[in-house]
């Protein structure tokens, strides 16, 4: 086995740091609690995006946790693209945060791109939104109606290989219950997918 | 010449003791199999059930950590099987992993149209995020969740706990 050098052996506490920044976040946001405001730059083009200010003009804002490099999140790309057009046009826009360490601004935003996402794609530097979301996964969604407070949380679908034959749209079945004024039918899923990288 | 015969015996049990074994092919699981064809199947044995994918990162990284620990264990007192929690379209990428880091262990791979079911199936309290990593004690009582990544140490302390009398 290796020794390190002395010098750079970390401290006790800069160990603890360490272990504090890949720990599990502390946060479990429930749905109907309110959701933690953010204020993040976009990935294209370094503007600040502020979830209050979407709120204040949306129906709703479905906030996804996403990634470049993870299959699962890019299983999803062409669908997250639909439903980012379909929903924006009614009043429900899709905002992307990625909060991966490995993966920086300018691959965002050349990801955005090349998978045609005409939502903003926002950058969590030391992913503390992911933390104060408690978000563990990409792809990861959170859906908070007007008044801030957290009305979805899970998947997109069931089905990460096969689009045409998803069963339980349950992102899509959440959007159309908010835009027809009805309770969300099944408000709390299991996401499944890569883990957002904290380190 | 029994002597020698014995001799030789022993040396080549010492031997495939120290060098896994090829792996088996992948069997898939339901989720209502999964009691009963994944954790009973052991009873008599702390059993040590490590969920990962081929995509996952800190999965591949923590498996030689795994098979380093399961050393430190007679099989008579642990088994471990993995569940693999890609698409069954990723088989073929399950096994050559398995296949190219000679793990030892038996793996199955989950079966769900809906994932959510296996997952609720395995632990109600399992958010999905893999690795993940249960262990069962000799009368197939869960007694530790290990949440991300591991190391040798952490799974051997779980597997002792298992192990340990009276649990």
């Amino acid at each position: 086995m290796r020794k390190l050098p002395a010098l750079v052996v970390p401290s006790a506490a800069v160990l603890a740091a360490l272990l504090a920044a890949s720990a599990a976040p502390a946060a479990d946001l429930k749905v109907g609690a309110p959701a933690p405001d953010f204020t993040l730059p976009s990935a294209s083009d370094g503007k600040a995006v502020a979830l209050k200010d979407l709120l204040a003009k949306s129906k709703a804002v479905a906030v996804v946790f996403v990634a470049t490099k993870c299959p699962v999140s890019n299983a999803y790309n062409t669908r997250m693209a639909a439903l980012g057009k379909e929903y924006a046009a009614k009043g429900i826009p899709l905002v992307g945060i990625n909060s991966n360490k490995t993966e920086p601004a300018a691959e965002v935003k050349a990801h955005a791109e090349k998978h045609g996402f005409t939502f903003a794609v926002l950058k969590d530097e030391g992913n503390r939104i992911a933390d104060a979301y408690g978000a563990t996964k990409t792809p990861e969604v959170f859906v908070i109606d007007p008044k801030g407070n957290l009305i979805y949380h899970g998947r997109i679908d069931e089905n990460q290989d096969d689009p045409q034959n998803v069963k339980s749209p349950d992102l899509r079945n959440a959007l159309e219950a908010i835009l027809s004024g009805r309770p969300v039918p099944t408000a709390e899923t299991k996401a499944f997918g890569c883990t957002i990288k904290r380190v | 010449m029994r002597l020698l015969l014995r001799t030789l015996l022993s040396a080549a049990a010492l031997v495939a003791l120290a060098r896994p074994a090829s792996s088996e092919p992948v069997k898939l699981v339901k989720p209502e199999q999964y009691r009963a064809r994944v954790v009973a199947a052991k009873k008599g044995r702390a059993l040590l059930v490590n969920f990962w994918a081929t995509w996952c990162d800190p999965c591949r990284e923590e498996m030689p950590a795994l098979v380093a620990a399961a050393r430190g264990f007679s099989s008579k007192d642990l088994a471990v099987a993995l569940v693999s929690t890609d698409t069954l379209k990723k088989t073929p990428e399950v096994q050559k992993f398995l296949a190219s880091l000679r793990i030892p262990f038996v793996c199955w791979q989950a079966k769900s149209p809906d994932p959510q079911r296996f997952i609720d199936a395995v632990d109600t309290t399992w958010s999905g995020a893999v690795p993940y990593t249960l262990v069962y004690d000799r009368k197939g009582n869960l007694v530790a969740r290990l949440a991300g990544p591991q190391t040798e140490r952490s799974f051997g302390e779980a597997v002792r706990k298992a192990l340990a009398p009276g649990s």
